[in-house]
């Protein structure tokens, strides 16, 4: 008889890092197939050659450089699907392709994998995609049809005054131009909200994001109601759902202190809008959050009171 | 008070009335040494015979106990041996002569003591807190650094008093059976034992913490009801580990934060004891040595399981024979509960005073931790943690070597439960690494 000595606990949960992957996949499935349902078929196939790529680029790095194959805990495909439901719906075939490498080489490989990068992969590739294709990464078309029209927010950016012609419950169900992922508001909150009900994401994030954005645009509605739109279009124009529930709460790039997450969340809310405002891009949502990531060691130090300190 | 949102909740057995006797063991392994202090010194010697409840180690100082025979025999050998905590110490080893004759004057009538007699009692009785922190209960009541600061034993001047004695039915772990199965049954001497230890305490007020899905003996429900200006019963979740350890429990009962790392208690003006330990202590008090101990037994490769009264200093082994041998293939055989145990090597080492518990798993029950892999900064374990530390971010200092870092971040106040570990996606042996952790810091400070 052998018996194994090891320090306690002997006994272990259920949660593995392949189910957290998984459940966030399944929180992603409402977005994904909404994006298919108002742009076409021609959508599963940047998410297809955008998941195959990021999977085969991860093996074969793993392959090279002699470490353990991982591409069972998901992560890959996490990385990949979300790549294709921030990308515009009329990119060219290589965009997703691109985009997947850079977001496994840059993103994630070069730190040494899954909880060691500081940036949000899926961030990192959209940044270069964006800098690189400027032209095509800003190419969006109205649902149903190829006609290229401007995201609400682009107009918005161009005349603030336009906001008026958007009705704001056909911009919540999806009936506005934008990234795959990023336009039908029901499907991101039902699968954000299975995420967040199975505790894997931490509701801090998402809430006090999106109170940040909100907050931040009641103000300047209150100061000057004909040039900033509603909160409620700043809520639903752009990225801000998809960010708040899918993006913020990335485990490894945010903090892990319930007032760490209060404040990273809060101060992506108000950055993204602050961006939108007086930055160069229209939506600012994805820039925000890879701020926010930069100062992400920093809100780790809010830390909750450990027991017993301050009374001795 | 009585809401503990934190930590895990793990399933639990549900205690019952049986309790298995154990059969008397044919050799018994005494180490003088079954508490966190100095060893007792041997006052047999080899060939002698002895009968049960016979003194054979005398305390020394302070913080030693006396130890008493647990089987009638003789006394093969004092030597060296192996204890569940991986140390050696010198134990004597005593063959049995099935009889089982004890020594005459054990037995006596408690009567009415002054508080130093009852301290006296239980020291000579050689009671021992069970669990992580195995100390004498004379001890933990009296300090021999701080004697004289907490409790009213001569009438002088009290620093710090207890106004609280917290007595839990809640075991170490949802696991563990024998507290809840004491509550239920519910004996004169645990009466006894709870007016004698207000009276060294000192307490004004006693709270009863019991299991919410447990029945009380009515016998304890009565007696509650008797003093009901001065006793409360708090019922709370057993199934929430890690309740039933001391620093959550004063937490959840009291709304009283014992200050970690070197905190105790008393600090809190409570005093804190488990029914298992308010029994022994009104057994010693009566005059009767500890010569036998309640654990539970468990887990999936143990023939039979419960509540067991068994001989201190049984050897494991022969305990695990008796009580029918294995039913699986048993992979790791722990002292002490699935969460916080002891893992064993040896099936020679004894069943001492401090051992809660036997568990022997099977290879299902226990997951086996080969490589793990880096945080994901997922927060679960922070979700978690009782005491509000940042258990991700400590592993990673310990894992770098970066101690003084971790003991900057709180890792003294750390009280080992292993929930971070039980959430943990990545598998870190984060309990391992802070464990390593202080031990390297305490060792480069001797």
């Amino acid at each position: 008889m052998s018996l194994i000595v090891s320090m306690s606990p002997h006994i272990r949960g259920k949660t593995t890092i392949e189910g957290m992957m998984r459940t966030f996949l399944i929180g992603l499935l409402p977005p994904a197939m909404a994006g298919v349902y108002l742009f076409g078929g021609r959508v599963l196939t940047i998410m297809a050659l955008s998941v195959a790529t990021a999977l085969s680029v991860e093996s074969f790095i793993e392959g090279v450089t002699h470490k353990p194959l991982t591409y069972r805990d998901c992560h890959a495909v996490l990385i990949g699907l979300l790549l294709a439901l921030i990308l515009p719906p009329t990119v060219p075939w290589w965009i997703p392709v691109v985009g997947a490498a850079v977001a496994i080489i840059l993103g994630k490989m070069v730190f040494g994998g899954l909880g060691t990068y500081p940036f949000n992969p899926v961030l990192v590739a959209w940044v270069v995609l964006t800098l690189s294709w400027g032209e095509r990464m800003t190419l969006f078309c109205a649902p149903h049809t190829t006609e290229q029209v401007l995201t609400p927010l682009m107009a918005v950016k161009e005349d603030p005054a336009l906001f008026y012609s958007y009705e704001l419950l056909p911009l919540f169900l999806g009936d506005k131009a934008g990234a795959i992922g990023t336009v039908c508001g029901p499907a991101i909150l039902g699968g954000g909200l299975m995420v967040l009900l199975r505790g894997l994401i931490r509701w801090h994030i998402p809430i006090s994001f999106l109170l940040g954005v909100a907050l931040f645009s009641a103000v300047l509605r209150a100061i000057n109601p004909d040039v900033y739109p509603p909160v409620a279009f700043e809520l639903v124009g752009g990225g801000v759902l998809l960010g708040a529930f899918f993006l913020a709460p990335e485990p490894v790039t945010s903090p892990l202190t319930p007032l760490g997450m209060a404040a990273f969340g809060f101060l992506a809310g108000v950055t993204t809008m602050v961006i939108r405002m007086w930055g160069a891009d229209p939506d600012g949502t994805f820039y925000a959050i890879l701020i926010m990531n930069a100062a992400t060691p920093l809100f780790n130090s809010l830390t909750p009171r450990a027991y017993g300190r301050g009374y001795a | 008070m009585g809401l503990f949102l934190k930590g895990i909740r793990l399933p639990r057995k549900v205690a019952t009335l049986d309790l298995v006797e154990a059969p008397l063991p044919t050799r018994v392994i005494l180490p003088l040494r079954q508490y966190i202090g100095e060893p007792a010194r041997p006052v047999v010697s080899v060939g002698d015979r002895v009968k049960v409840g016979q003194l054979i180690g005398a305390a020394e100082q302070g913080a030693s106990l006396p130890l008493h025979a647990t089987i009638a025999g003789e006394v093969v050998g004092i030597e060296e041996h192996l204890d569940h905590r991986g140390t050696t110490v010198p134990s004597v080893v005593i063959n049995s002569d099935g009889t089982d004759s004890w020594v005459d004057d054990t037995g006596e009538e408690m009567g009415s003591l002054a508080p130093p007699e009852i301290l006296e009692r239980i020291r000579g009785a050689g009671v021992v807190l069970k669990g992580m922190l195995p100390i004498p209960l004379a001890s933990d009541l009296l300090p021999p650094d701080q004697p004289t600061t907490h409790l009213a034993l001569t009438g002088e001047k009290v620093v710090r008093r207890i106004d609280t004695l917290l007595i839990t039915a809640l075991d170490l772990e949802p696991a563990l059976l024998v507290n809840r199965y004491l509550a239920q049954t519910g004996t004169d001497e645990l009466t006894a034992g709870l007016s004698a230890l207000r009276a060294v305490t000192g307490a004004g007020r006693t709270v009863f913490v019991v299991d919410k899905g447990s029945p009380l003996s009515p016998q304890l429900t009565e007696m509650a009801a008797a003093q009901e200006e001065t006793t409360t019963i708090i019922s709370l979740d057993g199934r929430r580990f890690p309740i039933g350890l001391p620093v959550p429990l004063i937490k959840a009962a009291l709304g009283r934060e014992v200050p970690l790392p070197y905190g105790h208690p008393r600090d809190v003006g409570a005093a804190l004891y488990d029914v298992d330990t308010v029994i022994s202590a009104a057994r010693g008090i009566r005059g009767i040595p500890q010569v036998d101990t309640l654990i539970t037994v468990g887990g999936g490769a143990m023939a039979t399981g419960g509540v067991v009264r068994l001989r201190i200093g049984t050897p494991l082994g022969a305990l695990i024979e008796s009580l029918g041998g294995f039913r699986g293939d048993p992979v790791k055989i722990t002292t002490g509960g699935p969460m916080t145990g002891m893992a064993q090597w040896e099936l020679t080492v004894p069943i001492t005073k401090d051992i809660p518990a036997v568990f022997a798993f099977t290879g299902d029950e226990i997951e086996l931790v080969g490589a793990y892999r880096e945080c994901i900064n997922c927060g679960l374990c922070v979700k978690v943690c009782p005491v509000n530390l940042v258990p991700g971010v400590l592993s990673l200092y310990c894992a770098r070597d970066r101690f003084e870092v971790a003991e900057r971040q709180g890792l003294f106040a750390c009280i080992e439960c292993g929930c971070c570990d039980y959430v943990c996606p990545s598998r870190r042996p984060l309990v391992h690494l802070f464990r390593h952790a202080k031990h390297e810091l305490m060792e480069g400070r001797r």
